[in-house]
């Protein structure tokens, strides 16, 4: 009895090759695809849609080669890491600043003096009051209130020492 | 089988990318009957070689940007239809259903087909249509992979080192499990003239 070899078997295979798909299958199969593609577009959220619109026109641009993906996600990073620190740095406006405004708006040295003391320290413990320009009412106190800024918070709780 | 002519398609795919539909268009008339074979006599049905044909295509449509030319396109799609089958498979299980189609009325006059039924062998012996069932039959009990080699290699004729490109295996696996599918299909086969009743 003969028995199925490798031949056989491989002439039986390619017979197999000749099974076909019903008539005019393929001429539809075009036809079929474009419309599973038109019903997943539409089944897209909106944002999607928008998203690979505007991926093509980037495409279009040919932005795609000139700047990769990491390249502006690293861009965007440093960009946010910079502005954050700017951000921090900026120092805050000090009480003094809001309390005392009208005396700093005034130079430090209204007599044109140099000097080398802080500006802002002259500013904060100045007693004169741009108003007081009588050069006597200097001497009394009492015609004006003197304006100290102190800190809001005090510089030591510790108890102080009595000798 | 006649491979294709890699130029050619890579000057559609070009096209493609570039968004031009109908170059897809023509791909996809271009490689619908082939890749047709191959997932039909995975799966031996006609609705899910449908199905997936479409999700092959759809899927290479989504990621044809992405292709970067290493492969051939003929290597890159097949490598897609095989592995969204095999996927499916697995899915699948071991279930299936027997609707493969009479072969067709215009091979009557094909030479290979000739051939095939000219030969003074078991082929001859039996009726061809039963044997072409009785194959099927034993097709279906390959293992996945072994279908997909024995498809490949018998049915599509493609060579070796194509089928190796495509599983991502080396040539030996390919080898190998042709070997062994081939044993199986003999063993089924033999049983089946030895019991032609059963």
């Amino acid at each position: 009895m003969d028995e199925f070899d490798d031949k056989e078997i491989t002439k039986l295979l390619r017979l197999k090759r000749y099974e076909q798909p019903p008539p005019g299958y393929f001429e539809n199969f075009l036809h079929e695809f474009h419309r599973r593609q038109r019903d997943e577009f539409l089944r897209q959220p909106l944002w999607r849609i928008c998203v690979d619109r505007a991926h093509d026109f980037m495409l279009q641009l040919s932005l795609a080669r000139l700047t990769s993906y990491p390249a502006a996600v690293t861009a965007v990073l440093v960009c946010a890491a910079v502005v954050s620190l700017k951000l921090y740095q900026t120092p805050e406006p000090t009480n003094v600043a809001v309390q005392d405004r009208q005396i700093l708006a005034t130079p430090a040295n209204p007599d044109g003096e140099w000097t080398l003391a802080s500006p802002v320290a002259t500013r904060v413990f100045s007693t004169r009051s741009l108003h007081n320009s009588n050069p006597s009412a200097q001497t009394h106190r009492t015609a004006t209130t003197p304006r100290y800024v102190l800190d809001s918070v005090p510089v030591s709780y510790e108890t102080t020492f009595k000798f | 089988m006649d491979q294709p002519r890699v130029d050619e398609d890579r000057e559609l795919v070009a096209r493609a990318q570039a968004g031009e539909a109908a170059a897809f268009d023509e791909l996809v008339v271009k490689y619908s009957p082939r890749l047709y074979g191959l997932v039909y006599n995975m799966t031996s049905n006609h609705e899910d070689t449908n199905d997936l044909l479409q999700d092959v295509f759809s899927k290479a449509y989504k990621a044809i940007r992405g292709f970067r030319g290493k492969s051939s396109f003929y290597t890159w799609i097949h490598s897609i239809a095989v592995n969204m089958t095999l996927n499916f498979l697995k899915k699948r299980g071991r279930r299936y259903q027997l609707s493969l189609d009479d072969v067709d009325a215009g091979v009557q006059n094909d030479k290979v087909f000739l051939e095939a039924t000219a030969t003074s062998s078991p082929v001859r012996e039996a009726d061809l249509s039963e044997l072409q069932k009785r194959l099927n039959e034993a097709m279906m009990k390959l293992s996945d992979e072994h279908r997909a080699v024995v498809t490949m290699f018998h049915i599509q004729g493609m060579p070796h080192a194509e089928i190796s490109k495509i599983l991502r295996v080396s040539e030996g696996t390919v080898r190998s499990r042709l070997f062994y599918a081939n044993r199986q299909l003999q063993n089924y086969l033999d049983e089946f003239r030895k019991n032609p009743v059963t």
